[in-house]
Formats: C-alpha cells, sequence, structure tokens
C-alpha cells in the first residue's frame, strides 16, 4: 500500500513545526499550505452556508399553475430536465424525451430551459440573501454561499437564521437544499448530497466528506466513470488513493479541489455585488391601452425600486419610465426629485402629475423603470406633530415638494431661483439657480453697490428710435432724469460694453432704464422698466 | 326693537359688509394713504387681490415691494419649519434679481415658475398657493374666469398665502372672487390708485400714490 494521504487536517496542524506537510505535497502547487499559513497567521474562522437551488431551471420560469417540466435540447433532441410533482405523479421523468412526456400527460405545459431567467432569479435571491451576510457569492449556475461567521450573533445563532432564510426560500417559491460547513467546497458537496447537516469545526470535515458519494462533486463524467471503474466511489476512497498517482492519473485540479474542501488550502472567493442602479422590467401578456392599469405597473415597479434602495440605504434622484410598444420606438419619461429619494408614494404622486399629460402612441406591451444615479440616503427626522398641532396649520408640503411637483409638469428649465453676481455689467449680475442640483444658494454682491436697478429687466436691450440725439419711446422724447452712469467693462471676455445708463421717464409717466451704446455706433436702448 | 334685530343678524344668511370679528389685520402696504383706505389697515391676507394695469412696468411692483420685502425678511419660526417663499408665476419680463436686493427682498426665497400655456400658469399659482410654503405668489395670467379666481382665492385660502393677479385693464368688466381689486393708472404726475372692488371696504381712488 502506498504512502496513506496525509490528513490535511493534521497537516494544517503541524505545518509551523515540520516539513513533514510540505513533503506530503509532491506535486509543485502556486499557493503551498505553509506559506498561506504564514501569510495570515491567525486565519479567521469562516462559516459557509451553501443554498442548493436543483428546482431553480423549473421554478424560475413557473407562471401557471398545473403539471410543468422544463425541456433541454441535448444532442438534437429535445429531453425533460426536469419535473415538477404533479408531472412526475404522470411517470414523467427527467431524461425522457418530450414526445414520450407528452403521451403520458398531455395536458402538461412545456416551458424552454432560459438560463437568463435563472441567472435573473438568482440574483434576486443573491440580493435578498444580502440582509443575512455583507459576503454573498453566486458559486454556480444553482449554487449561492454566504459566509455568516460575523452574522450568527447578530440574527441570533445558527437555528435562528437556518430557519428564517429556509422561510425566505419558500416565499421565493424555491425549493433548496441546505449544508453548513467552514468551507465552500464543503458546504456545496453536503448540499449537493442532500444532508442537512452543519459542520462548524474543521476537524469534523474529514469525517463528514468521507461518505459522500463522487456525484456531489460536479467532477467531469469521464473521471468519475474511471474512477468509478476502480472502485472509488465516495470522497473517503479518493483521499485514501496515493497522491503522487492521483495527480499522474487525473491532473492537480481534482486533488486541489479535495484539499480546499478539507481545508488544506486556502479557497478565496469573490463577494457577489448588488447593482447600485435599479432596472426592472414588467412584461405584459397583451398589450395594453388602459391608463389605469399601467399606473398600476408603475406602481409596483416603484414599489420593487423602493425595497431595492431600502436595502442598499440608498435613494435615487433621477428616474426614468421606458413604454414598449410591439412597432416603433419606446417612449420615455423621466422624473426628478430635489433630494434623494425612495418612497414610492412620493415618486408616484410626481409620476401621476406628468403621466396625465403623457401621450402613448400605441398601446403598450411592457414598461421598464431605470434608476439613475444612486446615493447614500440621509434620513431626516419628522417634526414632532406636537408642534403641528400648536401652531394649528400643518404645512401641507415643503417648498423641495412644491419644486418637484411644478418641474414634473412643466419641466426642469422653467422653475429656478436666483442668485446676484458681484459683476458690473448688468445682464451677468445675476444667474439662475437650478431647483434640483442645489439649493444652497449664495449672495455674492452686496445690495446698494450699484446705483438704482430697474425690477423688470427686458431679456435683451431694445432699440429705441432716436429724434437727433434724443431717444424716442412710443413716439414721444424720453425725459433723462437721472445718470449718466458710465459702464464700461468686460473687455476681457469679448462680451464687453461701453454704455452710458439713464434713468428717464416717458410720456405716460412711466419710468425706464435707457442706455446710450458707444460702441459700436451711439444709439439709444430701452433695457428694462422701473416697475 | 334691538332684540329683533340682533335675532335678524344672528341668522347666517344676512351678509353684512363690515363684520369687525372676521376681519383679519391685513399686512400693511408701506403706503400710508393706501393703509388706511384697506379694510383690516393692509393688504387682505389668506386672499386674492387683482391688479389691473393698462401695461406692466408702470409701477406695480413699486406698489407691493415694500410688502413683499417684509414677507419675505421674516424670520422662520423655531416651531413651524421654513419661512415663507415668494412665488413669481409667468412675469412678463425678468425680475431682475439686483433690483430685488435693493428693494430689500432675500433672493434665496424667490421661486420664479415660467409654466408654457395658459392653463398650466393656473396651474401651478394654484400649487404654490395651496402648498403653505409660500407667502405670496405673484402671477400673470393669460386670462382668468370667474372659477379660476374663486380657486384662487380658495387655494390662497388654504395654504394661507396671499395671491396677487396682474390682469390687463379690460378684465375690470369680468366678475372676480378676489378679496381686493385695484386699477393703476399714471400720467405725468405720477400713478394713482383706483380701488374697484375691497371686501370690507369701500371703492376709493387715490391719487399719486406713487
Amino acid at each position: 500500500m502506498a504512502r496513506a494521504w496525509k490528513s490535511p487536517v493534521t497537516a494544517r496542524g503541524k505545518a509551523g513545526t515540520s516539513s513533514a506537510a510540505q513533503q506530503a505535497l509532491p506535486f509543485p502547487e502556486p499557493a503551498a499550505p505553509t506559506r498561506t499559513l504564514s501569510l495570515t497567521p491567525t486565519p479567521a474562522r469562516r462559516l459557509w452556508f451553501c443554498i442548493w437551488l436543483p428546482g431553480l431551471p423549473l421554478e424560475a420560469c413557473r407562471s401557471t399553475e398545473g403539471a410543468m417540466i422544463v425541456v433541454e435540447e441535448q444532442q438534437g433532441i429535445h429531453r425533460v430536465l426536469l419535473a415538477d410533482a404533479e408531472a412526475q405523479a404522470a411517470g414523467v421523468m427527467a431524461g425522457q424525451s418530450t414526445n414520450a412526456a407528452l403521451a403520458l400527460l398531455p395536458t402538461l405545459q412545456l416551458e424552454e430551459r432560459s438560463p437568463v431567467r435563472e441567472q435573473q432569479a438568482l440574483e434576486a435571491l443573491a440580493t435578498w440573501l444580502e440582509r443575512f451576510s455583507s459576503f454573498v457569492c453566486i458559486a454556480d449556475r444553482d449554487v449561492l454561499l454566504l459566509e455568516m461567521a460575523g452574522s450568527l450573533r447578530l440574527f441570533g445563532g445558527l437555528r435562528q437564521l437556518r430557519g428564517s432564510i429556509s422561510a425566505g426560500l419558500r416565499e421565493h417559491g424555491l425549493t433548496a437544499s441546505l449544508a453548513i460547513a467552514p468551507t465552500p467546497l464543503a458546504a456545496t458537496w453536503l448540499a449537493k448530497s442532500g444532508r442537512r447537516v452543519c459542520i462548524r469545526d474543521a476537524q469534523n470535515l474529514h469525517s463528514a466528506l468521507r461518505d459522500l458519494p463522487l456525484a456531489c462533486l460536479n467532477w467531469p463524467a469521464g473521471l468519475c466513470a474511471s474512477l468509478t471503474s476502480m472502485g472509488v466511489t465516495t470522497i473517503g476512497d479518493c483521499l485514501r488513493l496515493p497522491r503522487e498517482g492521483f495527480v499522474r492519473r487525473f491532473g492537480a485540479e481534482p486533488l486541489l479541489q479535495l484539499d480546499r474542501a478539507l481545508g488544506a488550502l486556502p479557497d478565496p472567493r469573490s463577494s457577489w455585488r448588488a447593482p447600485q442602479r435599479f432596472c426592472a422590467d414588467y412584461e405584459m401578456t397583451e398589450e395594453q391601452s388602459d391608463r389605469e392599469l399601467l399606473l398600476r405597473i408603475c406602481e409596483e415597479l416603484l414599489l420593487s425600486l423602493e425595497q431595492f434602495l431600502l436595502a442598499r440605504q440608498l435613494g435615487a434622484q433621477r428616474l426614468s419610465f421606458s413604454f414598449f410598444y410591439l412597432k416603433g420606438p419606446a417612449t420615455e419619461l423621466r422624473l426628478g426629485c430635489a433630494r434623494a429619494d425612495r418612497s414610492a408614494a412620493r415618486w408616484l404622486e410626481l409620476l401621476r402629475i406628468r403621466f396625465e399629460r403623457l401621450v402613448l402612441s400605441e398601446a403598450v406591451i411592457a414598461v421598464r423603470l431605470r434608476s439613475g444615479m444612486t446615493q447614500a440616503l440621509q434620513a431626516e427626522s419628522a417634526h414632532l406633530q406636537l408642534q403641528d398641532a400648536r401652531h394649528g396649520q400643518p404645512r401641507r408640503y415643503s417648498i423641495t415638494q412644491l419644486g418637484e411637483r411644478l418641474i414634473a409638469r412643466i419641466g426642469d428649465q422653467s422653475v429656478y431661483s436666483m442668485h446676484t453676481v458681484a459683476e458690473h455689467r448688468p445682464q451677468y449680475a445675476w444667474r439662475t439657480q437650478n431647483l434640483l442640483s442645489d439649493w444652497a444658494s449664495s449672495t455674492l454682491s452686496q445690495a446698494g453697490r450699484h446705483a438704482r436697478r430697474p425690477l423688470w429687466m427686458l431679456p435683451e436691450p431694445a432699440l429705441l428710435p432716436a429724434d437727433g440725439i434724443y431717444p424716442l419711446h412710443q413716439g414721444c422724447r424720453l425725459r433723462l432724469l437721472e445718470g449718466p452712469e458710465r459702464l464700461e467693462t468686460g473687455w476681457w471676455d469679448d462680451d464687453g460694453i461701453s454704455r452710458d445708463y439713464y434713468t428717464a421717464v416717458n410720456a405716460a409717466g412711466i419710468r425706464l432704464w435707457v442706455f446710450r451704446s458707444r460702441q459700436p455706433s451711439p444709439s439709444w436702448y430701452l433695457h428694462g422698466y422701473f416697475g | 326693537m334691538s332684540s329683533s334685530l340682533d335675532k335678524l343678524l344672528e341668522n347666517p344668511r344676512v351678509w353684512r359688509g363690515r363684520n369687525s370679528l372676521q376681519r383679519k389685520a391685513g399686512l400693511s402696504s408701506g403706503y400710508a394713504e393706501l393703509d388706511r383706505h384697506l379694510p383690516g389697515g393692509g393688504w387682505p391676507q389668506d386672499a386674492l387681490t387683482e391688479i389691473l394695469t393698462e401695461q406692466y412696468g408702470i409701477g406695480e411692483l413699486r406698489l407691493l415691494m415694500p410688502a413683499l420685502a417684509r414677507l419675505s425678511a421674516e424670520e422662520a419660526q423655531p416651531d413651524y419649519g421654513e419661512p415663507g417663499w415668494i412665488a413669481w408665476v409667468a412675469p412678463p419680463f425678468q425680475p431682475y434679481p439686483p433690483a430685488l436686493q435693493q428693494c430689500g427682498m432675500d433672493l434665496s426665497r424667490m421661486l420664479i415658475v415660467r409654466p408654457g400655456d395658459a392653463g398650466e400658469i393656473l396651474w401651478s399659482a394654484e400649487q404654490a398657493l395651496s402648498s403653505g410654503t409660500c407667502a405670496a405668489v405673484l402671477f400673470w395670467p393669460e386670462s382668468l374666469d370667474d372659477q379660476a379666481s374663486r380657486r384662487l382665492q380658495l387655494a390662497a385660502e388654504k395654504g394661507h398665502s396671499w395671491a396677487i393677479a396682474f390682469r390687463p385693464l379690460a378684465a375690470r368688466l369680468q366678475p372676480s372672487a378676489a378679496a381686493l381689486r385695484l386699477e393703476l393708472h399714471t400720467n405725468s404726475q405720477g400713478t394713482s390708485v383706483h380701488i374697484l372692488k375691497s371686501r370690507g371696504g369701500r371703492p376709493t381712488v387715490l391719487n399719486n400714490l406713487l
């Protein structure tokens, strides 16, 4: 008998003291356990929770009640991949051809396997699982891993946590097999074996994995077949084989996997990160033009947006709805909000204002909701109800909300506030301020630094006819009351002015702000009314 | 005799022109002569005021500026949230910020709204009035019928706001629910104010007020 398998647990225990462990690993490896261990002198204890979803292809596609199978094309023939309980009761089994299944149960509902939907379902589940652990990992197309050593105390222990995850999985309509182990691969294999086991101590890994059949390992079929033909049917059998020979015959990868599963080699995983922007579609079975119904669909999308943002403590400032038709480009509807928000009710209120004026050219087949950049949301404390009551007039909504409502209906550019700028040229002495961008207003220049200015300003100076050197307004000569105030500045930016401003009064007694432009040719202009 | 008169006055169907109990103190206009002729000693609060002019720029803003400056400078009450804003809906020209500052207005509480059509002007004014955040809403409607003026009057009451509508002289023949209607005329001497309608007051002519 060749040299027995060196137990990785003991190898790990002795790694620091003897070189026997290194000799036990005859093949060169990129990451020898001793070196890794020396990098992390006290590896943190980890506990991996594995969720295996064997029925995912079926459950991701299920939309109606009744017997149903998922079919997949294998070598040109459609074969049953999975059958639900009702179909199985009628004798339908995985691996049958579709025709055979239909012959057994003519009312059977067929669904083509859809990897996209499976991925979506898996991501939705991963997003939901993020509430239990900061480290969720999509390990395979039907395997999810959670690192949960850090979550145990918060969620009241293993039993409690496992209970709430199982309940959540049932709510998602998924059948799952769960297992807990100190290494991710061990947890995965245990879950796939269907044993509801929970191993907290790495020392027990060896005995727990020993009896697992090779079928749990997801190894290539050829490898499994040749191992089985050698009488090796369990992991324990594999571990008893000489390492050098095993590597020579089957390559290094299977042995590396076994080492990782037993904790002898590190097994770094990358955490799945939920997307920070929201995008969801609602597809309808037939075209709809009922606006109330469309609004309800939008509400549903907004509610899922709220859930999405709530889980991440985020808020969105801009949203965009797309209404898709069977033909032609989709209609877009954009919503903006002064402060990042996630409340579906508030977004819905803004949507209602816009939606009643939205023109949909045809019946709608699908609705998509996308969020713009999201940002961390700062919650605000509400005013005490008591104080409002004392004052006797509760405010219905704040200026921010008023601004949002106005902008939602009449557009971003048409609602603004203003501030002044320290500048002598009248047209540059002020600036508009968008309500959605920044609320902090700055007043740079002090009032009273200029001579008197008119309350009404014309958007552009209007040329006045002249009678000789005197300006005319409404056919009569203007009387100049005050002035001139000479403004000759701005030569540095191609928009320099050279003007003499006067306060004038016309025949009707209206006071005007006029100027005589000195360049390029002398002429009179009206620039504002004193109102 | 007096008891039967009291009984008659108790009847809710009897409307009394000068009901001192219902009258709220007005907002001083800053023009002593005008204040004397306005019931409550100033601009009516929580109500619609209409200002009719033959053209814009003849002094309609100067008439309002002292009162608006006082409103915008009002401190926020500690338990009341933010102080009042002043909204300008569809002004005919650009309100010029440096001049507003010279009049003592706080620019950080100024909101300019430029709606696209006549319906949106009324909608925006109603939203601003009923929001409860605007101390005053100035708006220049393209048209304002009896029903719309009633709606705006109600919105002003609801939001405790002061609605000011600027309209052409031709509108004097149309009925309106406004609490106060003024007409401005200019001549070479100055601007005179005609009080056409004043709830709880009397029509008068104030010559050369401005």
